[in-house]
C-alpha cells in the first residue's frame, strides 16, 4: 500500500542547507533532507541549521577537509584579489604620492606611504616566489596532457599584461599632447588596467581549478599566497589610512579628487583585503594542517 | 545556575549513548534521544555532532541503499562513552551520598 508521499524540506530549510560548504552538503545533504522529511522543518529547525552552518565554514570537520582543493581555492582567490588590490594600489600611488601631496603636522600620512611601499614590495615578492613555480608546473602539466584550453588560460597571465602595456605605450606615443593625458585618459587607463588585471589573474585561477595540480608547488604557493594576502592587506590598510588622512587634512586632495571617490576606494580596498586575508589564512592553515587519518 | 546543570546533556554524549545499543540513522537518533533521555535535539545540532564524532573516529557510517544512512559507534567511541559514563556515575554517587548524609535524601 502506498502511503502519503512525504513532504520535502521547506524552502527556508533548503535555503539554510545551502549555507553549508559544498563538501559538507555533498556528504550530509541527502541525509539531512531525508531527516527533515520525517522530522519536519519548522522555524527552530531552520534556525539551528542556519546557525550551525557558521562553524561548518570556520572549522570544517577534518574528514571533509580536502587540503589540496582548499590550497588551490585559496591561491586562486588570493591571486584575483591581489591583482585587484595591486591595481588599486597603483591608482593610489598615482593620485597621492606622485602628486606630491604633503600634510604638514600630520606625519601619519608619510608613515602610511612608507608602510604601503614596503608591504606592496613584500607582497609582489611573495606572489612571484609562490606563483612562478606553480605556473611553470601547470604549463608543463597542460603541455603533457595536451590541454590547449588550459594552456591558453595560463598564458593569459603573460599575454594580457603585455597587451595592456603595448596599448598604453602606443596610446601615449600617438597622443603627444600633454594636455590630452588628463583625468579622462587616466580613468580610461585605470579601467582598462583593472580589466587586464582581472583577466590576467582569472586565467591561471581557472587553469588551477581545471588542472588541479598537486605537490610541493601548491603548498609553497598557498603559503606564499597567505603572506602576499597579509602584506597586500597591510598595504591596503596603510593606503586607506593615508587616503582618509588626506581627505581630512589636505583639503586640496579632497577638492581635486572628490572625497566620495576616496571613500569609495576605502570601501573597495577593505572588502577585497578582507576576502584575500580570510582566504589566504584558510590556505595557510590547510598547508600546515596534519592530514586526517 | 540551576538551569545550566542540564549541561550533562552534552549532545555528543547523547548521540554516543543513543548509538551504544545498535546503529541508527539521523531521525532514529533524534527520536531515541527524545524518548529515552528527554532531550530534543535539532537537525542542525544533530548533524554538527555527527560530523564531529565521525571526524574524530568515535562513530562511523554504514553502507545504505537509501538516503537515511545509519551510524554505528566505534571501539574508540565505546571507550570514550564508558569513560565519561564512569565519571558521571562517580559524580552522581558522590552527590547522592552527600545529600543522604546531610539531608537524609533517599533519592528519587
Amino acid at each position: 500500500v502506498n502511503g502519503p508521499v512525504p513532504a520535502g524540506p521547506g524552502p527556508l530549510a533548503r535555503l539554510a542547507l545551502m549555507l553549508y560548504p559544498p563538501a559538507w552538503r555533498q556528504r550530509y545533504g541527502d541525509e539531512v533532507r531525508a531527516l527533515l522529511e520525517e522530522a519536519g522543518s519548522g522555524p527552530v529547525t531552520v534556525a539551528s541549521l542556519a546557525v550551525r552552518a557558521v562553524p561548518a565554514w570556520v572549522n570544517p570537520p577534518r574528514h571533509l577537509h580536502d587540503r589540496g582543493a582548499r590550497m588551490r581555492a585559496s591561491v586562486a582567490t588570493v591571486l584575483v584579489a591581489w591583482s585587484a588590490l595591486t591595481g588599486a594600489g597603483a591608482v593610489f600611488v598615482q593620485l597621492t604620492q606622485l602628486q606630491g601631496f604633503r600634510v604638514p603636522g600630520h606625519p601619519l600620512v608619510q608613515w602610511c606611504y612608507l608602510i604601503f611601499d614596503a608591504a606592496l614590495a613584500v607582497s609582489v615578492l611573495a606572489a612571484a616566489v609562490g606563483g612562478v613555480p606553480l605556473w611553470l608546473q601547470m604549463v608543463r602539466l597542460a603541455r603533457q596532457q595536451r590541454r590547449r584550453r588550459e594552456l591558453a588560460w595560463l598564458w593569459m597571465a603573460v599575454a594580457v599584461p603585455a597587451g595592456y602595456m603595448a596599448v598604453a605605450l602606443t596610446a601615449l606615443t600617438v597622443v603627444h599632447d600633454p594636455e590630452a593625458s588628463g583625468s579622462w585618459w587616466f580613468a580610461g587607463f585605470a579601467v582598462l588596467g583593472f580589466a587586464a588585471a582581472g583577466l590576467a589573474s582569472a586565467g591561471p585561477a581557472v587553469a588551477l581549478k581545471r588542472l588541479a595540480p598537486g605537490g610541493p608547488a601548491v603548498a609553497i604557493a598557498a603559503a606564499a599566497a597567505g603572506l602576499a594576502a597579509a602584506a597586500v592587506a597591510l598595504a591596503g590598510l596603510a593606503s586607506a589610512i593615508a587616503a582618509a588622512g588626506l581627505c581630512l587634512w589636505a583639503t586640496s586632495f579632497a577638492g581635486y579628487h572628490h572625497a566620495g571617490l576616496a571613500w569609495g576606494y576605502l570601501l573597495i580596498v577593505v572588502a577585497i583585503a578582507t576576502t584575500a586575508t580570510v582566504s589566504g589564512g584558510r590556505g595557510v592553515r590547510a598547508t600546515f594542517a596534519i592530514p586526517a587519518r | 545556575v540551576a538551569n545550566r546543570l542540564d549541561r550533562w546533556a552534552d549532545p555528543p554524549l547523547l548521540v554516543l549513548a543513543s548509538l551504544a545499543d545498535e546503529p541508527k540513522h539521523g531521525y532514529a537518533i533524534l527520536r531515541d534521544v527524545r524518548e529515552t533521555m528527554g532531550v530534543r535535539l535539532t537537525a542542525g545540532t544533530l548533524y554538527a555532532v555527527i560530523a564531529r564524532l565521525e571526524a574524530v573516529g568515535l562513530i562511523e557510517p554504514l553502507a545504505s541503499n537509501d538516503r537515511r544512512r545509519p551510524y554505528q559507534i566505534t571501539a574508540a567511541g565505546r571507550a570514550a562513552l564508558a569513560e565519561q559514563s564512569a565519571r558521571m556515575r562517580r559524580v552522581a554517587s558522590l552527590a547522592q551520598a552527600r545529600l543522604g548524609e546531610r539531608y537524609g535524601w533517599a533519592g528519587a
